[in-house]
C-alpha cells in the first residue's frame, strides 16, 4: 500500500513543480470524476480543494466508471448508445517498495466505443469489457489502448440481446447467457469462451444474474439463489457456485461491490439490507439490517476496514467490515425516497484520500466528510444534478 | 450456625481457588502465524499452550494472498503475531491496521542476517526501466526460512515471544525450542550429507521463482528462476529466454515445480529443453496434512531428497 506522506498544493501541481523536480518527492494528488444527472457533462475537481480542474462533454447523461488503475474514467451512455473515455491525468506506477506519481491535465480521449444500449463495464488487470444490452454483445479492449487513442476492440456475440454483462478474464472472456425463452429477463448463466471464440465448458448455470464484482483475484456474480465465484485456473477460469447460507432471509444480490485492501464483496440483500460476503469463510455471509432503504453504497479503499452506506433518510452509514456493525451514522441530505423510478436523482459515494464524498443532486452540493472522525467537514457547490462519482488519485514519487 | 457458614465459606474459596487458577492456565496462548512454516515451528515452541491462527495455509502463496475480514478478526484477538518480515507478507500493514491489534507482532528474522536478491534481476529491472531511473524492488530476499540454521533463530524468536507473553510457561517454551532445535540440527546434517553427495558440476537447478536463496548461500546449491523474489510480477520473455539457453549450455541438470505458483511456466521450460520436471518443491508454504512437506522438516527432507533424485536420477 501507498503511504499518504505528504500532500502538495494545487497550485504546486498545477505549476508542474512536482513533475519537473529534480529530485525524487513524495506527492498525492486525487481527483474526482462528477456526472451530471440532466446534462451530458463530466466535472473533474480536485478532490482536496474542490476547484474545478475540467469539463468534458458527453452524448447524453451519463453514468461514470474507473478503471483499476485509475488512469481513465469510462463514461457509458446507455441512452446515447456510446461509451466514451477520459484520461484522468493521474497514473502511479506500481515499484514494489514505492509508486511512482504522474499527474497530466485531464482530457477527454479521442476514443469512443459504439453500440447499442451499453450497459456493464468491467476492469479486470486492465483487460476492459464493455456490454452493450440492445446488442447482446461484449467489446472487449485493454486500458493501454484506450490511452493510446485506439478504439480496437473484439467483439463477442451472444445469442440475444438482453441486461448482461462480460468480463475479460485470464485470456478468456465470461458472458452473460440470456434467457432463450424471455430474453427480456434477466440472464440465466455464464459461459466462457477462450481467445478464438470457442465455447469452454458448459454455461454456469446463474438464472437471475445481475451484479458483479471483483475483490482482489477472485470475482463474484451475483445470481437468484448465490453467486458464481470466479479464480483463476490452470488452463481456464474455475467457477463455482457459493449458495447464499440457509441462515438468510428470503432474498437477492443485485449489485456487488468488492472490498480494497480486504478480500471480500458488499452486496445489497433485499431494500433495506446489505450483505458481507467472504466465501473463503465458514461463515460467508454476514447480513447488516439497515434503518431504512438503502440508496447507494461503496468501500474505502483507503481504510480496508470500512465501507460507506447511504440510506433514503438522507444518512451516511460507516460499516464496519471486520466486525460486519454499523459503528457510525451521520445525517446528511435531506430524505430522498426510493420509491419512484430507479434511476431519479439520488445520492452516490466515493472515497478520495481522507474524505468521503457524496452527491446531493437536488441540492447541487457534494457533502465532504473526514474519514477518520465521520464528520462533515464542508460542502463544495457543484452546477446541476451532481449524480454518479468517482475518485481516483494516491500518493507516490514525482521525479 | 455462623461456624458452619463460615465453613462452608472457607470451603468453597478452597475448592474455588485451585479450579480458578487451573482455568487461567488453561486459556491458551492465541497466536496468529501469517504462514504455514511459522505454525509449525509455533506448535513446536508452545505445544498445547498456544492455539493457532494461521493466515496463509498450506500450498498457500504469501506473496500474493488477500487478507479477508475473517484474517483481521483473528488477529484482533492475537495475544502474539508471528510474521517473517522482510516484506515477506504484503498485506500485513493493512492487515495491522484493519484489525486495530495490540498483539505484539513478533518479526522472526530479526538477528538473521539477510542476503540480497539475485543480481541478475536487479539488473534486467534497471534494463526495463523506461523512465529513464532504475527501480529496486525491495532487495532483500525474504525467504530466510529456507535456510535450517536460520530456522533456529526463527524458532528462538518465538521462544522468546511466547515467553514475554506467557512467563509461567517460559519453561515449557524454552524446553520444547530446545528439543525442537536438536531436531533442526539432525536435518540440517541430512541436507548437508545429500548435497556433498552431487557432484560440483551438477548443483544448478531450476525453480519457478527465486525462493531458495538463503538455500544456495548455506549449502551451496545454484538456483536460477524465471520469476524474482515474489510470485507476484510476471517474467519477462528476456528471462525465461535466458534460462532456457542456459539449460541448453548444460548449466543446469534439473528443472522443478514448486508447490505455490502455477505450473505452466516451469512446463515450458522442460518441454523447451527436453529436461524432465523432476518433482515439486515446497517453496513458500507447507503440504497439506498428509502430503509429504506437511511439517518444516518434512518439507527440508522432501525437497533435498527430491533435488537429489532429478539429479542423480535414482
Amino acid at each position: 500500500m501507498l503511504h499518504l506522506l505528504k500532500t502538495v498544493s494545487v497550485a504546486a501541481l498545477l505549476a508542474g513543480i512536482a513533475a519537473t523536480a529534480s529530485f525524487a518527492e513524495e506527492n498525492t494528488a486525487w481527483r474526482l470524476f462528477i456526472s451530471d444527472h440532466g446534462e451530458p457533462v463530466v466535472r473533474a475537481l480536485d478532490a482536496g480543494s474542490g476547484r474545478e480542474l475540467g469539463k468534458f462533454a458527453t452524448k447524453v447523461p451519463t453514468s461514470l466508471a474507473r478503471s483499476d488503475s485509475g488512469k481513465t474514467i469510462f463514461a457509458v451512455q446507455g441512452k446515447g448508445d456510446i461509451v466514451q473515455a477520459i484520461s484522468s491525468g493521474i497514473s502511479i506506477g506500481d515499484h514494489g517498495d514505492h509508486g511512482d506519481l504522474k499527474i497530466e491535465d485531464a482530457k477527454l480521449l479521442d476514443v469512443e466505443f459504439a453500440g447499442k444500449k451499453p450497459s456493464h463495464f468491467v476492469d479486470h488487470g486492465g483487460d476492459i469489457a464493455l456490454f452493450f444490452d440492445g446488442e447482446g454483445v461484449a467489446r472487449t479492449t485493454s486500458e493501454t489502448d484506450v490511452l493510446d487513442g485506439k478504439a480496437d476492440f473484439r467483439e463477442t456475440k451472444t445469442d440475444a440481446p438482453h441486461h448482461g454483462l462480460a468480463v475479460a478474464f485470464d485470456g478468456h472472456v465470461l458472458l452473460t447467457e440470456p434467457n432463450k425463452e424471455k430474453p427480456d429477463e434477466l440472464p440465466v448463466g455464464i459461459r466462457v469462451v477462450d481467445a478464438s471464440g470457442a465455447q469452454v465448458g458448459d454455461v454456469h448455470s446463474c438464472p437471475g444474474l445481475h451484479g458483479e464484482a471483483a475483490s482482489g483475484n477472485i470475482l463474484a456474480i451475483a445470481c437468484a439463489k448465490g453467486l458464481l465465484i470466479v479464480k483463476s485456473g490452470d488452463k481456464e477460469p474455475s467457477i463455482e457456485f457459493l449458495p447464499y447460507s440457509e441462515t438468510l432471509p428470503e432474498g437477492k444480490t443485485t449489485t456487488l461491490v468488492g472490498g480494497r485492501g480486504l478480500q471480500y464483496f458488499l452486496g445489497n440483500y433485499g431494500p433495506s439490507a446489505v450483505v458481507l460476503i467472504d466465501s473463503t469463510s465458514k461463515e460467508a455471509f454476514r447480513r447488516i439490517e439497515l434503518p431504512t432503504r438503502r440508496v447507494h453504497f461503496a468501500v474505502d479503499p483507503v481504510r480496508p476496514k470500512f465501507a460507506y452506506v447511504f440510506t433514503e433518510d438522507g444518512m451516511i452509514h460507516q460499516l464496519d467490515v471486520v466486525s460486519g456493525a454499523i459503528t457510525k451514522s451521520l445525517p446528511l441530505t435531506d430524505p430522498y425516497s426510493m420509491d419512484g423510478h430507479w434511476s431519479d436523482p439520488r445520492p452516490r459515494i466515493a472515497v478520495a484520500d481522507d474524505a468521503i464524498y457524496v452527491t446531493d443532486p437536488l441540492k447541487s452540493t457534494l457533502h465532504v466528510i473526514d474519514a477518520k472522525s465521520f464528520e462533515k467537514t464542508k460542502d463544495i457547490s457543484v452546477e446541476g444534478k451532481p449524480f454518479n462519482i468517482v475518485a481516483v488519485g494516491g500518493s507516490g514519487e514525482t521525479h | 450456625m455462623l461456624k458452619t457458614i463460615r465453613l462452608a465459606a472457607l470451603m468453597s474459596v478452597i475448592t474455588l481457588t485451585p479450579f480458578g487458577l487451573a482455568s487461567a492456565f488453561a486459556e491458551p496462548l492465541k497466536v496468529v502465524a501469517s504462514f504455514s512454516v511459522i505454525e509449525d515451528f509455533a506448535k513446536n515452541v508452545g505445544g498445547d499452550r498456544i492455539e493457532v491462527t494461521t493466515i496463509v495455509g498450506p500450498d498457500g502463496d504469501a506473496h500474493v494472498y488477500e487478507p479477508k475480514p475473517a484474517d483481521a478478526v483473528a488477529m484482533s484477538k492475537a495475544d502474539v503475531v508471528l510474521v517473517n518480515g522482510l516484506h515477506f507478507e504484503g498485506f500485513l500493514q493493512r492487515l495491522v491496521e484493519a484489525s486495530a491489534t495490540k498483539a505484539t507482532i513478533v518479526e522472526l528474522t530479526k538477528g538473521v542476517e539477510p542476503i540480497k536478491m539475485k543480481e541478475e534481476f536487479e539488473e534486467a529491472e534497471e534494463g526495463e526501466a523506461a523512465d529513464g531511473h532504475a527501480h529496486h524492488h525491495g532487495d532483500t530476499d525474504p525467504h530466510a526460512f529456507q535456510s535450517i540454521a536460520n530456522a533456529k533463530i526463527y524458532v528462538k524468536n518465538i521462544a522468546e515471544a511466547f515467553c514475554a507473553a506467557d512467563a509461567a510457561g517460559c519453561g515449557a517454551y524454552k524446553a520444547n525450542a530446545d528439543a525442537y532445535t536438536q531436531k533442526l540440527t539432525e536435518t540440517e546434517g541430512e541436507v548437508k550429507a545429500a548435497i556433498a553427495s552431487i557432484p560440483e558440476s551438477k548443483r544448478t537447478i531450476i525453480t519457478s521463482h527465486d525462493a531458495f536463496g538463503y538455500f544456495e548461500h548455506e549449502y551451496g546449491l545454484t538456483f536460477l528462476a524465471p520469476e524474482g523474489i515474489s510470485t507476484e510480477a510476471e517474467p519477462s520473455a528476456a528471462d525465461v529466454a535466458a534460462l532456457i539457453r542456459q539449460v541448453r549450455e548444460d548449466k543446469a541438470s534439473a528443472v522443478f515445480v514448486e508447490n505455490i505458483t502455477n505450473t505452466r511456466l516451469i512446463e515450458q521450460i522442460a518441454s523447451e529443453t527436453g529436461l524432465k520436471v523432476g518433482g515439486t518443491l515446497y517453496s513458500d508454504a507447507l503440504s497439506f496434512k498428509g502430503g509429504p512437506a506437511s511439517t518444516y522438516i518434512d518439507m527440508m527432507r522432501n525437497n533435498i531428497t527430491t533435488i537429489k533424485g532429478a539429479i542423480l536420477g535414482s
